[in-house]
Order: C-alpha cells, then sequence, then structure tokens
C-alpha cells in the first residue's frame, strides 16, 4: 500500500487482508513511542488477526518508523487527529477494533472516549491513561528521554555504534536521535493532558488490558478493572512492561480468545 | 545462483539502497539480522515489496506468523528463497 497523505503528515501504512469495502471487521494497532514501530505489531497479532478473517491495519505514528518525521504534533490528542484523519483517508467509516501498546494504548483510549461511534473494542497491552501512576510514567519517560537526546547529541553515540560495527543499533540510534533532537515529542509529552477516572468510565466498548505482573503500570489494570464497565484484565506473571515482546505468544492467544467473541457479539449487535 | 536469489538481491537493494550492499556479499546463508543488520521495520517494508513483485501468493506474514521472535530475527536470505521459489512452484 503507497503511504497514505493525513492530518497534514505522511504515514507507511500496512494494510492485510480484505481490501477496502469488504464487509469484515478492522483491527487498527497502534504502537508506542521512540524505538517502536509498526513491525511489533506485524510479527506478532496481524497475521492471526488475519487468519480469523478480519483485516489488518498496522501504521508508523508520527516521526516514527517510515512515516514522515515532521517537527511537531506529538501529543496523544495529535495522535488521535491522525489517527482520524487516516481511517477517512482509508475510507475506513465503519468502527474499528483498536489495538495499543504502551503509549499507543493511551491514544486509543482518547480516540474510543472522544470519538465512541468510530470504535468498537479496545485492547490495551500495558497501558495506562489516568492517575497519579500514569503521571509519574510520563514524568520518567520525559527524563529518560531527556538524558537520552543529551547522550545521543553530545556523545556521539550512533556513530560510535557504526565505528564498533554495530550497524543495526547504529541505525536505531540515529532514528532516536532525530526524533528526541530534531522534533517537539518530548515537550509535547511534558505537557500532555491525562484522563480521569471520570472519562475512563465513559468508555462504552469492550475492553481487554494485558499487562505484566511486574510493570510499573500495573495500576492501569486495576483503573480498569474499577472504571470501565465491559471490560477483561489479563496479567502476566513474570512479565514487565514489554509483554508484547517478550511474552507475545501469550498476548498472541488472549487477544485471539478475545476479539473474535468480541466481533461477534458485535455483529449480533 | 538462482533467479529467485537475484530477484531478492535486487528487492534488498530497493529496501536498504544498493550502495549499502556493494560491500555485502549476499548468498544463501546470509542472516537479514546479522549480517545485513535489517532492522524491523525494514524487513516489512522488504516484505511488501516481495508481494508486489511475486503477487499475493507470496506472503511472509504467513510464513513468519508460526514463528517466534528470536527465529524471525534469525532469518535467512536462503530461507525466502526457498519459501518463494514453493509458492511459486506451488502456484504454476
Amino acid at each position: 500500500m503507497p503511504d497514505i497523505c493525513a492530518n497534514g503528515s505522511r504515514f507507511h501504512v500496512q494494510w492485510l487482508g480484505p481490501k477496502a469495502g469488504a464487509r469484515v471487521p478492522t483491527v487498527v494497532f497502534v504502537h508506542g513511542l521512540v524505538i517502536d514501530n509498526l513491525s511489533s505489531f506485524y510479527y506478532t497479532l496481524a497475521g492471526p488477526v488475519v487468519s480469523a478473517g478480519a483485516r489488518a491495519v498496522l501504521y508508523d505514528l508520527r516521526g516514527h518508523g517510515k512515516s514522515c518525521r515532521p517537527l511537531h504534533g506529538y501529543t496523544a490528542q495529535e495522535g488521535v487527529t491522525d489517527l482520524c484523519a487516516l481511517l477517512d483517508a482509508l475510507n475506513l467509516t465503519e468502527p474499528v477494533y483498536l489495538v495499543g501498546n504502551s503509549y499507543g494504548g493511551l491514544i486509543a483510549t482518547r480516540l474510543a472516549i472522544s470519538a465512541p461511534e468510530r470504535v468498537a473494542g479496545l485492547v490495551l497491552i500495558e497501558a495506562i491513561c489516568a492517575g497519579p501512576r500514569a503521571t509519574a510514567w510520563i514524568e520518567d519517560m520525559v527524563n529518560t528521554m531527556t538524558v537520552g537526546a543529551l547522550s545521543l547529541e553530545y556523545e556521539g553515540t550512533a556513530g560510535r555504534y557504526r565505528d564498533a560495527g554495530l550497524r543495526k543499533i547504529a541505525k536505531l540510534a540515529t532514528t532516536a536521535d532525530a526524533l528526541l533532537n530534531g522534533t517537539s515529542l518530548i515537550d509535547d509529552l511534558a505537557t500532555e493532558q491525562l484522563l480521569d477516572a471520570a472519562e475512563l468510565a465513559a468508555l462504552g466498548c469492550p475492553v481487554l488490558g494485558i499487562y505484566g505482573a511486574q510493570s510499573e503500570l500495573l495500576d492501569g489494570a486495576d483503573d480498569l478493572r474499577r472504571h470501565v464497565r465491559d471490560c477483561r484484565v489479563e496479567v502476566l506473571d513474570g512479565m514487565a512492561h514489554t509483554v508484547l515482546r517478550d511474552a507475545s505468544q501469550e498476548v498472541r492467544d488472549i487477544v485471539m480468545g478475545w476479539l473474535p467473541l468480541v466481533m461477534t457479539a458485535g455483529d449480533a449487535r | 545462483m538462482s533467479s529467485v536469489l537475484d530477484e531478492i538481491v535486487g528487492i534488498l537493494a530497493d529496501v536498504l539502497g544498493a550502495e549499502f550492499l556493494m560491500d555485502t556479499q549476499i548468498t544463501a546463508d546470509t542472516s537479514f539480522s546479522d549480517d545485513l543488520a535489517l532492522e524491523s521495520i525494514e524487513f516489512v517494508k522488504f516484505s511488501e515489496r516481495l508481494q508486489e513483485h511475486y503477487g499475493e501468493r507470496v506472503n511472509l506474514v504467513a510464513l513468519i506468523g508460526g514463528m517466534d521472535i528470536n527465529s524471525i530475527v534469525g532469518i535467512t536470505v536462503g530461507q525466502v528463497v526457498g519459501y518463494v521459489e514453493a509458492q511459486l512452484a506451488a502456484s504454476a
């Protein structure tokens, strides 16, 4: 699929499964920040979703992967605007199922709250959207990224990896350098407006949450149980924040055990 | 060298840049990750270009669907050549 222009930027999109117009459910994947891109879903959940008869739509967030890297527009709210514009550009007018990993889950949740008519269901993998733990997580990310940005800029990290023959890590460092030092991502993240419990409680679609038992974001699981009416939460023993990468088979089994049932119920409605 | 290997080298040059491949001898044993330092997102683009070239019958998502992440990272050019040749033969 050619790249898609939406909300004034160019996005790398992978469309797998039935073409537009075929009446099958659509699952849209929203990845996490900086070193993440659509490939983390491409290798894990996209294939099983297509095998189950749905279409999978994956895209790189602005500044990430193979999408364009504009200077500004990195708040979660701008991410929602990007996602809505992409759905429009792809002519996906029926409600879609959103799968968000980490920060991608915040974008997905914001869309489900602000435009409930566009979202049929929500899978949140290691995402936290409200409360003091979410605030602390964002602060931690800002601090970590700020230190990383300084290191990348002044210590020539990418060049040192390249000189050492570590080409793959060098490429990752180059990408991170461009994003952290060449855009407003860190500043935008520092001003992030998180949700409150009442907004979470407004989520009307079915929600599946998957968390690592050792994750610093485990409070997000409690938030879902407490505030979201139609939700199921799974906590994976021994796992931390990177469950999608480190427990991809378990995550796949959980998602594919839940999503088809929710899709069938959605059809019945 | 098989013609499919030739074609796959051409597709890789398109994804990575011909300049990058000038100092790399690609054989069936060449690993996408260790030898070519292909980033995961570049492998996605490679997969897309492969399907554009050979059509829907060549679907790397299906090939890697049953693999764990370590196996995916360790894929060699020869494995992809073998998969493509098998798909082409099956649909001939």
